[in-house]
C-alpha cells in the first residue's frame, strides 16, 4: 500500500476544496492511504461533511500555512510549522512515499529540495508541465505533451538540459504509457547547431550518449502541434512559454465570450459549434491531467494547480498514485546512471 | 439455580451491519434471497465482536437480531449464524409475504412500523422476565433508517416521549391502524414499568454508504457512525463492556479477512480520537494493556504484526493529531421525529 501526504492547506481553495477531493479519492481506491496536514480540527470538520473512507485517511496536524504570494524562502524560514514543510518531512522521513500540493508552487519546490534526496546524477530538478496538442500518442492515445522545466531551474547546464530529457521520456514512459517517446529540445530553429550553447551541447550529449528516441530540435510552433512527446527547456524558457499557452487559451475563450454577446448570427454559429467546442474543453481541460510533476528527486511530488477543485485534486493524487505503482523514481534513476556509464565510457 | 437476570442487550440488524448484502439492484436481491448460508459473507470483524459480547456475559448478555428480511429466509440466517459461531437469543424478520398478500404493499418498504414495535416488544418481554435493569447498545446500519428509528426507541425507553408525540410519529410514519394500535399499546406497558433513564447507552452506525459522518451530528453523542467493528470494538471497550483482549480479537479476525491493515486499524482509532467519541487516555490505556497481551500471546498469534509495528502505527496517529484539545461529541438534543421520518422518505 502506497502512502500520500496532501498538503491540504495549500492552494487557493484550500482546505476545502482539498479535503473534498482527497475524500472523493479514498473512496476511489483501498490501495493508497491519505494522509492529509494541515489543522487537524479544521480538517476533521470538512471530513466529515463529505462521503470519505477514513480507514484510509488520516490527518497530520501541522499549525502553520504558506500563503499563496508569499516568498518561498522567507515563508518557509518563519514558518517551521508550515503544512507543506510537515508533509514533506513524512515523506522524508519514509511515512508517507510521494508529496501532493495545491499551495505556493515556490514553496513546494523548495520544501522538497530541503527535505528530499536528489537522485544520483541529477544536479537540479525539473518542474514538468502538460499541453494538450493536435497529435496523440501512447496506448490510451493521450492528447497531452509533456514540457520541462517550466520554473524550478532558470540556469541550466547542458548535464541538466539531458537529466531533464530522460526524467521526462520516463514520465512519458511511465505515466502516459508511451512506450518510446519522441524527445526534443526547445529551439530557435531545427539545425544541431541553432540555439545558446547550452542547446547545442545538450544536442550532441543526447544523440550520443542517451538510448532516447531523441528527434533533435523543436521551436515554439511545434509544441501544440504534438511534434515532440517530451519537449525540454530550461525553467526560464519554459515558465514563458506555459503561461504564454494558457494565456492564449484564455485569451480565445475571452473573444468567443464577446462574439456570444455581440451579434446574434454570431451567437448562433458558437450554439452549433458548442458540442464540439465541450469536447474540445474537455479534452484540454488541466483539472483532467491531475497537476505538474517535480522531477529529480527520489520522491515523487506533484503540484496542482493553485486554483484545483476537488476533482483537480482527486486527479492530482491518482496520478501520484500512478508515478508510485509504476516506479518512475527508479525508471529515472535507471535512466540516468546508463546516460553518465555511457559518456565515462566514451571517455 | 435461578439464572441471573440480563444486564446488558445487545440489538442487531443483519443486511449491511452483520452481512455483507448488496441489494442496490433488482439483480442483487434476488441473488441475496437464494443465496446459501455458506456463500453469505458477514462484515469483517462482525463475527468476532458478536462472539466477544456473547461470552463477555454470559446468559446475562442477550443478542437480539432484528431484520428487514423476509421470514422465509430465517433457516438460511440462522445457519449463517451457527457457521460464524455466533449465539443469539432472538430473532425478528419481516413477514414479507404477510404484507404481500394482505396488499399492504407500503409495509413492504417501511421501516419504522416494523421496526419500531418489534423493537418495542421486545424489550417489554425482557422487563417482564425481570430484565428492566438491563442496558442496551444498538447496531444498525445508513443504508436505511436505523439511526433515526433506534433514537426514536432510544427516546421511547427513556421516557421523553408522549402519547401525543406518537401518535404525529406513526401518522408521519404512513403506519398502518393495527402497526399503530400494537405500537401505541406496546408503548404503554413500556411507559407502566420504565424507570425514566436512559437504557439506551450508544448507537452504532455501520457506514455501509460511507455517508458523511457530520450527517449524524443531530441524533447527538449517544450516537456513533463507525467505518468498521474495529471502531465498534474500541468503543465497548470504553464502556466498559469489552476486555483489551476480545478487541485485539475483533482486529485479528479484520486483519485475518485480507481486508484490513495494520494502518488502516490505526487510522481508523485516530478517526474516532478526532471525531471526540474516543478519549486519547482511553486508547493510551487500551494501547498499553494490549502491548502486555500481545506479547504474551507471541506464539499462537503469529499472525499478527509484532509488537513494535504495532504500537509504532497506533502511536504515530494519536500523536499526528497534536496538542490541540478535541472537542467531545455533542449531547443528544430534542429530535424532530416527523420532519426525520420525512426527510428520509424524500431521499
Amino acid at each position: 500500500m502506497f502512502r500520500i501526504a496532501v498538503d491540504a492547506m495549500g492552494g487557493d481553495r484550500a482546505p476545502d476544496e482539498v479535503v473534498r477531493g482527497a475524500a472523493d479519492a479514498s473512496l476511489a481506491s483501498k490501495n493508497v492511504e491519505l494522509i492529509l496536514v494541515g489543522d487537524a480540527q479544521r480538517l476533521g470538520r470538512l471530513l466529515a461533511e463529505h462521503r470519505h473512507d477514513a480507514e484510509v485517511l488520516s490527518i497530520q496536524h501541522a499549525s502553520e500555512v504558506v500563503a499563496m504570494d508569499a516568498k518561498p524562502a522567507e515563508a518557509l524560514a518563519a514558518k517551521p510549522d508550515a503544512s507543506i514543510t510537515v508533509a514533506a518531512k513524512l515523506v522524508a522521513g519514509g511515512e508517507a512515499d510521494a508529496l501532493v500540493s495545491a499551495g505556493n508552487t515556490g514553496a513546494g519546490v523548495l520544501a522538497c529540495s530541503q527535505h528530499f534526496k536528489k537522485i544520483a546524477g541529477v544536479r537540479r530538478a525539473a518542474l514538468a508541465a502538460v499541453y494538450p496538442t493536435e497529435m496523440r500518442r501512447g496506448e490510451k492515445d493521450d492528447p497531452f505533451s509533456l514540457i520541462l522545466d517550466v520554473g524550478a531551474t532558470l540556469d541550466v547546464t547542458p548535464d541538466d538540459l539531458v537529466s531533464f530529457a530522460l526524467m521526462g521520456a520516463a514520465y512519458a514512459s511511465r505515466i502516459s504509457k508511451n512506450p518510446r517517446p519522441r524527445v526534443a529540445l526547445l529551439s530557435n530553429g531545427s539545425e544541431a547547431g541553432k540555439g545558446p550553447k547550452e542547446i547545442v551541447e545538450a544536442h550532441q550529449l543526447l544523440l550520443r550518449h542517451t538510448g532516447l528516441n531523441f528527434i533533435g530540435n523543436v521551436e515554439g510552433v511545434d509544441i501544440p502541434r504534438g511534434t515532440a512527446d517530451v519537449v525540454v527547456c530550461g525553467g526560464f524558457v519554459g515558465n514563458i512559454v506555459v503561461k504564454m499557452l494558457e494565456g492564449v487559451s484564455e485569451t480565445i475563450l475571452g473573444l468567443a465570450r464577446y462574439a456570444y454577446k455581440e451579434k446574434l448570427l454570431w451567437r448562433a454559429a458558437l450554439g452549433m459549434l458548442s458540442g464540439g467546442i465541450n469536447r474540445l474543453k474537455a479534452l484540454t481541460d488541466w483539472q483532467e491531467y491531475g497537476g505538474a510533476p517535480l522531477l529529480g528527486f527520489d520522491k515523487p511530488f506533484i503540484k496542482a494547480h493553485g486554483r484545483s477543485g476537488a476533482r483537480a485534486v482527486a486527479n492530482a493524487i491518482r496520478v501520484t498514485h500512478k508515478a508510485l505503482e509504476s516506479g518512475l523514481v527508479g525508471e529515472i534513476q535507471r535512466g540516468v546512471a546508463e546516460f553518465h556509464q555511457r559518456r565515462d565510457a566514451a571517455a | 439455580m435461578p439464572q441471573a437476570p440480563p444486564t446488558h442487550v445487545f440489538r442487531w440488524d443483519l443486511d449491511k451491519t452483520y452481512l455483507r448484502t448488496d441489494f442496490d439492484s433488482f439483480r442483487d436481491l434476488v441473488k441475496s434471497a437464494f443465496e446459501k448460508a455458506i456463500d453469505k459473507r458477514a462484515v469483517p470483524g462482525a463475527p468476532a465482536l458478536l462472539r466477544a459480547l456473547k461470552q463477555a456475559g454470559g446468559a446475562t448478555h442477550r443478542v437480539c437480531i432484528i431484520s428487514g428480511s423476509p421470514e422465509q429466509m430465517r433457516a438460511v440466517l440462522a445457519a449463517k449464524l451457527k457457521i460464524d459461531g455466533v449465539e443469539f437469543d432472538e430473532l425478528v424478520l419481516k413477514d414479507n409475504l404477510g404484507n404481500l398478500m394482505r396488499g399492504r404493499f407500503r409495509a413492504l418498504r417501511a421501516q419504522v412500523p416494523y421496526k419500531l414495535p418489534a423493537l418495542l416488544a421486545s424489550r417489554v418481554a425482557l422487563m417482564k422476565a425481570g430484565g428492566e435493569a438491563a442496558n442496551e447498545t444498538l447496531f444498525g446500519d445508513d443504508a436505511e433508517s436505523d439511526a433515526l428509528i433506534y433514537s426514536l426507541y432510544a427516546d421511547l425507553t427513556a421516557g421523553r416521549l408522549t402519547r401525543r408525540d406518537m401518535i404525529e410519529i406513526l401518522d408521519a410514519a404512513e403506519a398502518y391502524d393495527d402497526q399503530r394500535e400494537t405500537t401505541l399499546a406496546l408503548c404503554q406497558e413500556l411507559s407502566a414499568g420504565a424507570r425514566d433513564r436512559d437504557v439506551v447507552q450508544r448507537i452504532l452506525i455501520h457506514l455501509d454508504r460511507r455517508s458523511p459522518t457530520g450527517g449524524f451530528d443531530r441524533f447527538g453523542g449517544r450516537l456513533v457512525p463507525i467505518f468498521n467493528y474495529f471502531q465498534a470494538a474500541l468503543l465497548l471497550h470504553s464502556d466498559r463492556l469489552l476486555a483489551a483482549a476480545d478487541v485485539i480479537g475483533v482486529a485479528r479476525e479484520m486483519l485475518a479477512s485480507g481486508e484490513y491493515t495494520l494502518a488502516q486499524l490505526a487510522n481508523s482509532l485516530q478517526d474516532l480520537l478526532r471525531r471526540g467519541h474516543l478519549r486519547r487516555d482511553v486508547a493510551s490505556r487500551l494501547a498499553l494493556e494490549a502491548q502486555e497481551i500481545v506479547t504474551a500471546h507471541r506464539k499462537e498469534w503469529a499472525d499478527l504484526p509484532s509488537t513494535e509495528e504495532i504500537a509504532w502505527s497506533f502511536a504515530t496517529r494519536v500523536r499526528a493529531l497534536g496538542e490541540q484539545e478535541i472537542p467531545p461529541a455533542p449531547p443528544s438534543k430534542p429530535l424532530d421525529y416527523p420532519k426525520l421520518i420525512q426527510e428520509e422518505r424524500r431521499k
